[in-house]
């Protein structure tokens, strides 16, 4: 049958969750009887100014800097550590745990904390939230690549190992060319992320069009926030068309 | 010129051995079919050779060192003296026949020219030369993942073949190809084992191949030595115990 008890419970169980969530998040539909409020709001937003268009494309660039730096970087870090925290390739146990915790340790901490600890350590500006990106990415990366490489097909490092090569080439020919695609497409993924975190860490003093957005907010510009969230949404449909694409030419 | 003495594996949390006190000798020339059922210990027995396998008793002499008592570093110097070919194939997938072959050559360097992906004209030649014997000349730039079967299955005799090994092991090298396949796979292997004087071990299911082809046959049985001899000593009565009959029949009949 379809309807089984346990389906039943499970459905009460949600609905409990949502009234619980409701009650927390002061969900409120009525709230939308001041929706004309909303209209006049924005409709100040229009029409655009484009006059400071090229500032604004200019920090997009920084934007997109930062969010490719951040998260190449963190690869780069990634990659090594992916494979002592694998336990396939690891060297000894004792070095496996404490990269699986250092990795964990780093994932941990939200990006956006990060942020607030390096903006205020080394003053505004792009160059901290490249690093907040970069080190959260280190702990996320190193974890999908060390679990690629733990499922990647042992054959090939076994007939490494029968040719006579030492550990690490081994490692290195037989599991880099099996696991590097996904590495990859991870890898794009992470880089699309980026640049949403960006625009966050840019609320909070990092630099690029996030700044400038939540700038104009603050200064009631509205007719140039409007161009600023169009350039920010161009900006992500692009990146993630280029991502897909690269993602299909690789796999 | 490679002796197992009363070798032994059990694997963790198994009560039966996979392999039981088997003692042999193989000399140069020998081409040697291992038979036995699927669960026999034929892979377990052939990947101790090379020391893939640590036995939980027992030795492997090489040219009468022990395999056991090496380190790292010289059981991988014995390694590259003996070509392994496997049942998949355990090609580097994403990885051209050429590059696939080239990596045959790493128990030989251990620098960081390994690394660049950088192989010498000589190592270049001998790789061309030995794809051109296993008869992949035209695949030569291919990805080893768009071969079929008995083309990966030459790809991994030339990566072996370019250790220039003293010995040639295989782990049912055969088993995933079609009869007509695996009787040219056979025939290149004889051939390879001819012209260059090796020591070939080859695990098979194939009762009819291996007796084509081999000049000694072993059978194991439950990880036990039940027959080793001339193939035309293999007949059907061994057959039969070697595939069939429950193990406590066993110790009715004449081990060699
Ligand atoms: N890694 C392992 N851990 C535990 N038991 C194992 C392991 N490898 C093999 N065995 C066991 O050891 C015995 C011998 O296995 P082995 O793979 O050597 O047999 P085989 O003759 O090669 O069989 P097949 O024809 O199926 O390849 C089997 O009972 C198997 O279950
Ligand atoms: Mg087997």
């Amino acid at each position: 049958m379809w309807f089984k008890r346990k389906n039943i419970g499970t459905v009460i169980v949600l609905i409990i969750l949502i009234y619980i969530s409701m009650r927390l998040t002061e969900f409120d539909l009525s709230k939308f009887k001041d929706f004309r409020n909303m209209i006049d709001f924005l409709s100040q937003w229009f029409p655009m100014d484009y006059s400071k268009l090229p500032d604004m494309i200019e920090d997009s660039f920084e934007t997109l800097a930062l969010a490719f730096l951040g998260s190449f970087l963190g690869l780069l870090i990634a990659l090594p550590i992916s494979f002592t925290a694998a336990w396939n390739t690891a060297p000894s146990k004792w070095i496996y745990h404490s990269s699986r915790f250092i990795l964990s340790f780093m994932r941990s901490i939200p990006e956006i904390v990060l942020g607030l600890i390096f903006l205020t350590a080394l003053s505004l500006g792009p160059f901290p939230a490249v690093l907040a990106i970069m080190f959260h990415n280190i702990g996320v990366l190193g974890k999908l690549i060390s679990e690629l490489i733990e499922s990647s097909d042992p054959g090939p490092q076994e007939a490494m190992k029968a040719v006579g090569a030492k550990k690490g080439f081994a490692y290195l020919f037989s599991i880099i060319p099996q696991i590097w695609p996904n590495v990859l497409s991870h890898y794009f993924y992470r880089f699309e992320v980026a640049i949403r975190t960006s625009l966050i860490l840019g609320f909070i003093g990092g630099g690029g069009i996030g700044q400038r957005l939540f700038n104009d907010f603050k200064t009631f510009q509205y007719s140039s926030v409007s161009l600023d969230v169009l350039i920010i949404m161009v900006m992500v449909i692009a990146v993630d068309l280029f991502g897909s694409h690269v993602r299909k030419r690789i796999i | 010129m490679l002796e197992i003495k009363d070798l032994s594996v059990r694997f963790q949390g198994n009560k039966d051995d996979a392999l039981s006190h088997i003692n042999l000798s193989f000399e140069k020339g020998e081409f040697v079919c291992i038979l036995g059922k699927s669960g026999a210990g034929k892979s377990t027995f052939i990947r101790c050779l090379n020391g893939l396998q640590k036995p939980t008793t027992g030795e492997v002499y090489w040219n009468n060192h022990s395999l056991f008592d090496m380190n790292e570093e010289q059981l991988r110097k014995i390694r590259r003296e003996m070509g392994m070919i496997f049942q998949h194939f355990n090609l580097v997938p994403r990885l051209t026949v050429m590059q696939n072959v080239l990596t045959g050559t790493f128990g030989y360097r251990s620098t960081f020219k390994n690394l660049l992906g950088l192989f010498s004209a000589e190592e270049i030649n001998r790789a061309k030369e030995t794809i051109e014997d296993v008869g992949l000349t035209d695949q030569i730039n291919r990805k080893v993942e768009l071969l079929s079967g008995g083309q990966k299955q030459r790809v991994g005799i030339a990566r072996a073949l370019l250790q220039q090994p003293k010995v040639f092991l295989g782990d049912e090298p055969v088993s995933s190809l079609d009869p007509g396949t695996s009787n040219h796979i056979f025939n290149l292997i004889q051939d390879i084992h001819n012209q260059h004087q090796l020591l070939t071990i080859i695990n098979v299911h194939d009762v009819h191949l291996a007796k084509r082809y081999a000049t000694r046959l072993i059978a194991l049985k439950d990880g036990k030595m039940i027959f080793d001899g001339r193939p035309e000593e293999f007949d059907e009565e061994k057959f039969h115990v070697t595939y069939h009959a429950a193990s406590n029949q066993l110790d009715e009949l004449p081990v060699h």
